[in-house]
């Protein structure tokens, strides 16, 4: 049966597949014919090692050992998750990558100081919190703080407003 | 020789000096733990700002301070939110973060603040008497020797291939190693791999990968379980800020200190090595030297797993000022942007500076030491202050994490691109620990990948072949350790496992 392993396994073999292509491909210049190592002489070596690697992960038995500790609350193993989907909250997790997807998305047009508030309002507002005048003021004191540090200090340069602002 | 300690000493100890040395260990620990804002770029961003001074003395303790400073800072944010900005700091986090996550952040960044400071003292101590003669030591170092280095350095993955993983550490160590060559190397000008993305053309980015690999997954993964990492910030806020290091714990560290001071400084010294490989081979050989019960502990909050490359990577970045200051090379990126300093200073580091401008080269040497005890005494106040961030609800932490994590990425770069990838990368590490794969291993192939291929690549076109590993004994010499790093704690668990 295909589980997650495999399919990571599956995915890696691709990927190797993909990159073996490529360096088996990579258009040689007329002199690195004659060099001992040509620029595709690690890839192919590491894409034929990627290849076998995710084989054997493919048709090894898979087991997963994993290590809690004590109570249970540190260190619990990463597949655990998948096992009682129902005990975690994914909406707020995977809000919170799209919240940062828009994030990267508008930085550049609507500015650091406007987009990296709104970043940490929603995000918190998303993670339950519900103290909106403390949320708002550390937001923008720690937006500003950071783009003074960065610009203005470290002359870094983080255009601070919308691009069409001036 | 002690005349010219006399005289740095007199130098570096004047008010002005010393403060200005106290200013540079302050700016570099704040600016250090923005993630991307690595000791090389803090130096760079300070040289202008230190320029100003005028007097040479002043302004290369003021920077030698900052850099100190700066990789202290990168060590905080590699414990407290698993988020190792700089190349040099990963293999702090391997056992840093797990520590916080228990609940002991203030005796972590303790941990770390004492290595860093032994390992910067004592590698100051091996500049200050065996400068000249090392030096001649590293420039017997060929890329053949500088290959096996890394390979021995690539042996610390497999402090992650136990219990069943060995597999799916060598796998994630490809893929790392694969990610390495995407964009130009120095030994082959022409780009690969980038499939016609401008933006892969230099390759990808060091802050965006360890961002994405590290701090993203983790803020996903507080966010979506509410009881992880609890125990780590429901404690008392005094045990989290707690520094204090019992008889035993310190009795373990110092053996460690010792010997990762001298290793670090020697590798170090030795042009192109630097910090990274330092890290990772100290953290690989005091895996190798613990006994089974402390080997086990390694990844998931071991002292000794901290102590190793925190003493490591502060001994080797004063041992890259060995080459700097008796050959005029740089031995890292941040003595390379210190050259620059010292250019626009009119000073020319090399054999003549020692005997032209004694003051000048005593007075670095002696402001080290200084900047060793003033990052001690400074930080160590603020410790626990600084673990006490830890305690911030989740709701101002998780946001705060990603946002470090993508500031990380953006500055500098000013590419918005570099933001997706992050969290592509970010996705791909989730899906990768759900399906329960080791991610330190992919960030070391991908750190010492370039560095792998070009040595080797180097040292296949001076010998054209392979017949350098058997013809230079070093080199041969080195293999073979690596070699036993990677097996035998293989072999040791194989035997275990038959035994039960």
């Amino acid at each position: 049966m295909l589980d997650l392993n495999r399919a990571v396994a599956l995915a890696l073999l691709a990927f190797s597949s993909g990159y073996a292509y490529l360096a088996f491909t990579y258009h040689l210049l007329p002199f690195e014919l004659f060099l001992s190592v040509r620029p595709n002489t690690m890839p192919l070596a590491l894409a034929v090692g990627g290849i076998v690697c995710s084989i054997a992960l493919l048709i090894k038995p898979q087991s997963q050992e994993h290590e809690t500790e004590g109570d249970g609350t540190v260190n619990r193993a990463d597949g655990e998750y998948l096992k009682n989907p129902q005990n975690y909250n994914w909406i707020q997790g995977i809000a919170l990558l799209v919240l940062a997807t828009f994030y990267a998305l508008f930085l550049r047009s609507l500015g650091f100081l406007f987009c990296t508030t709104a970043f940490l309002i929603l995000g918190g507002i998303l993670l339950g919190e519900r103290r909106y005048t403390l949320l708002i003021s550390i937001s923008f004191t720690a937006s500003i703080l950071v783009w003074y540090l960065v610009d203005q200090v470290l002359t870094i340069f983080l255009r601070p407003w919308p691009g069409w602002f001036y | 020789m002690f005349d010219g300690m006399l005289l740095g000493l007199e130098t570096a100890f004047t008010l002005q000096n010393m403060l200005f040395a106290a200013l540079g260990c302050f700016i570099g620990t704040i600016i250090g733990m923005l993630p991307g804002l690595g000791p090389m770029s803090v130096v760079a961003i300070m040289i202008p700002v230190s320029l100003q001074i005028g007097d040479p003395s002043t302004t290369l303790i003021l920077l030698a301070g900052v850099y100190y400073g700066a990789i202290f800072g990168g060590s905080t944010s590699s414990i407290l939110i698993n988020a190792p900005g700089e190349a040099a700091v990963v293999a702090t986090a391997f056992d840093g973060y797990p520590m916080a996550q228990k609940g002991q952040a203030g005796k972590a960044l303790t941990i770390a603040a004492i290595s860093s400071f032994s390992g910067g003292t004592i590698g100051v101590v091996l500049l200050m008497f065996f400068a000249p003669a090392l030096a001649n030591f590293a420039i017997l170092f060929w890329s053949a020797e500088y290959f096996a280095l890394v390979l021995v350095g690539l042996s610390a993955i497999s402090a992650f291939a136990g219990k069943g993983k060995v597999l799916k550490a060598l796998m994630m160590t490809l893929l790392g190693l694969m990610l390495a060559t995407v964009g130009e190397s120095s030994l082959f000008h022409a780009p690969r791999f980038t499939l016609g993305i401008m933006d892969l053309q230099s390759g990808i980015n060091f802050v965006t990968l360890a961002m994405g690999l590290f701090a993203v997954p983790e803020a996903f993964f507080l966010a979506i379980d509410k009881i992880r990492g609890k125990k780590g910030s429901s404690k008392k806020s005094q045990e989290i800020s707690n520094l204090r290091i019992n008889r035993k714990e310190a009795k373990a560290i110092m053996p460690v200190i010792a010997r990762q001071s001298v290793q670090g400084f020697l590798i170090g010294v030795m042009p192109g090595t630097g910090a990274t490989i330092a890290s990772f081979l100290g953290y690989a050989v005091e895996r190798n030297l613990a006994s089974p019960e402390e080997r086990e502990e390694f990844g998931k909050g071991s002292i000794k797993g901290l102590a190793a490359p925190e003493t490591a990577n502060n001994a080797a970045s004063t041992g890259s000022f060995v080459p700097l200051l008796t050959l005029g090379i740089p031995g890292s990126g941040t003595t390379a942007v210190l050259l620059g300093a010292f250019i626009a200073l009119n000073l020319q580091p090399g054999p003549q500076l020692m005997q032209d401008r004694p003051e000048v080269f005593w007075s670095i040497i002696m402001s080290m030491y200084f900047g060793n005890i003033v990052l001690l005494v400074l930080n160590l106040p603020l410790v626990p202050y600084i673990a006490r961030l830890l305690t911030i609800p989740r709701s101002f932490l998780i946001p705060f994490v990603l946002f470090f994590a993508m500031a990380g990425a953006y500055i500098g770069q000013n590419n918005a691109t570099e933001l997706l990838m992050l969290l592509g990368f970010g996705v791909l590490a989730i899906i990768f620990r759900f399906a329960d794969y080791p991610l330190p291993p992919l960030l070391i192939g991908f750190v010492l990948g370039q560095m792998f291929e070009d040595n080797l690549g180097r040292a296949m076109r001076n010998a054209n072949g392979i017949q350098f590993i058997w013809e230079r004994p070093m080199t041969l010499m080195l293999i073979i350790s690596a070699a036993i790093f990677i097996l035998i704690p293989l072999i040791r668990d194989w035997l275990a496992k038959k035994h039960k």
